[in-house]
């Protein structure tokens, strides 16, 4: 490349560029059973900001495992995790990622 | 800014700054048991017995902060998901479902943890990025960073699990002590698929928790009635009721594959069970007990529930190799 930042691995080869695409980590939490939590994170404003949910501790064969809502809102800056409306939520991590685009 | 670091890539992005942690590759998840089961239903042979079978591989990986995981397929025909994560102090594990029955093949599970909290690498140069306080890291080369090659939102796949049309149900007016199962319950072409040029089946990988699950039941009520005693072609003794009942169930969890070209968000079956009862009414000297067999219970009545869509990430493995 003409310009730019190379990382390279231990062996020598290519292992990050500007040329890449990348999302970056904001946060992680768990979040309780039946809770609703929001949180918010100004240097995230404006970003395409995406929060995945992964169920813990589940017994994945033994009762009915609701997962909650997540809203991402206020310019992408609130991240929102609330149970599904009329249901219980089990125990959930959520895992916020933002790309600048 | 007045100061800090900041890389943009080529389309003017930021991909590295002095604020927002990027993910580094902490290694491999160390694959431990393997629980294989389900290619048909426990118990019962006959119509419709097969099922798409399942092997749920266990990982382990330890590392002071909260893993994004990604499943690396070894066979790319397959569907795969993470079925449950948990933690105890900084082990995490990882309940890894895969299609199929046979525990050959198990996928890679890749780990990437933001570079505050990766394990302290030995190497002694590289480029690190702190936050303003100067000891919290947003990069670190001495790990590798997440490249992504694609991604987007995979929707929930349908609502309905089964090759059959349609859900199963409960049906009467069988004969009595009838167990022949009518509905198809492999979900091998219940799926939704994605477009994306990032999906191979040769070094994709993709990080997408399985949220959607499902448990539907197909049931068969039997019922015969017969005269206790005939007298002179007369049924004089009153008449004897004969009842039964089948049932078949799967519980399903989402799961995605790959196709060139693909992503797929589907179902695999988790668990299954049969049951069947059969009983009469006492009928005096001609009377008697009926019986009946189950294998394992129904987790819940059925339906199909988090049908909701969810972000995947999609990653070349062969960089981090």
């Amino acid at each position: 490349m003409a310009h730019g930042l190379n990382v390279y691995k231990a062996d020598g080869s290519l292992g990050f560029s500007t040329a890449d695409v990348t999302w970056q980590t904001v946060a992680q939490f768990t979040v309780a059973a039946n809770a609703t939590v929001a949180n918010t994170y100004s240097e995230i404003a404006g970003m395409t900001v995406i929060a995945q949910r992964q169920l813990v501790n589940v017994p994945p064969n033994a009762q009915e495992d609701y997962v909650p809502n997540v809203a991402v809102s206020n310019n992408s800056q609130t991240i929102t995790v609330s149970p599904q409306s009329g249901l219980s939520s089990s125990q959930c991590i959520i895992h916020v990622l933002a790309q600048d685009t | 800014m007045a100061y800090g670091f900041e890389a943009k890539n080529d389309s003017g992005n930021i991909i590295i700054n002095d604020t927002i942690e990027n993910l580094h590759f902490i290694g491999k998840a160390t694959r431990g048991s393997a629980d294989s089961a389900y290619g048909d239903i426990p118990n019962y042979s006959g119509s419709n017995d097969t099922l798409d079978g399942r092997v749920v591989h266990t990982y382990t990986i330890t590392c002071s902060g909260t893993p994004v995981a990604f499943i690396k397929p070894a066979d790319y025909a397959r569907w795969h998901s993470i079925i449950k994560q948990s933690v105890s102090g900084t082990t995490w594990t990882f309940e890894v479902m895969i299609s199929g029955t046979s525990t050959s093949n198990p996928p890679d599970v890749y780990c990437f943890v933001n570079a505050d909290d990766i394990p302290t690498p030995s190497e002694t140069h590289g480029m690190l990025v702190f936050k303003s306080d100067g000891t919290s890291k947003t990069f670190d080369s001495r790990r590798q960073p997440l490249a992504i090659t694609g991604g987007g939102t995979a929707s929930a796949p349908p609502s309905d699990p089964t090759n059959t049309s349609g859900t199963p149900g409960t049906t009467s007016g069988h004969p009595w002590n009838y167990a022949t199962n009518d509905h198809d319950f492999r979900s091998s072409n219940r799926y939704t698929e994605h477009s994306n040029s990032a999906a191979n089946t040769s070094t994709a990988m993709f990080s997408c928790p399985s949220l959607a699950q499902a448990c539907y039941k197909r049931q068969m009520h039997g019922f015969h009635q017969s005269c206790i005693c005939y007298i002179f072609g007369w049924c004089a003794c009153g008449y004897q009721d004969h009842w039964s009942t089948a049932s078949w169930w799967v519980m399903y969890r989402q799961a995605f594959r790959f196709r060139s070209g693909k992503f797929d968000s589907g179902w695999t079956g988790y668990a299954a069970g049969y049951a069947f009862s059969s009983a009469y009414e006492s009928g005096g000297w001609f009377g008697g007990g009926g019986g009946s067999y189950s294998s394992g219970t129904m987790p819940y009545t059925a339906k199909t529930i988090n049908l909701q869509s969810n972000a995947y990430i999609l990653a070349d493995s062969s960089r981090y190799d």
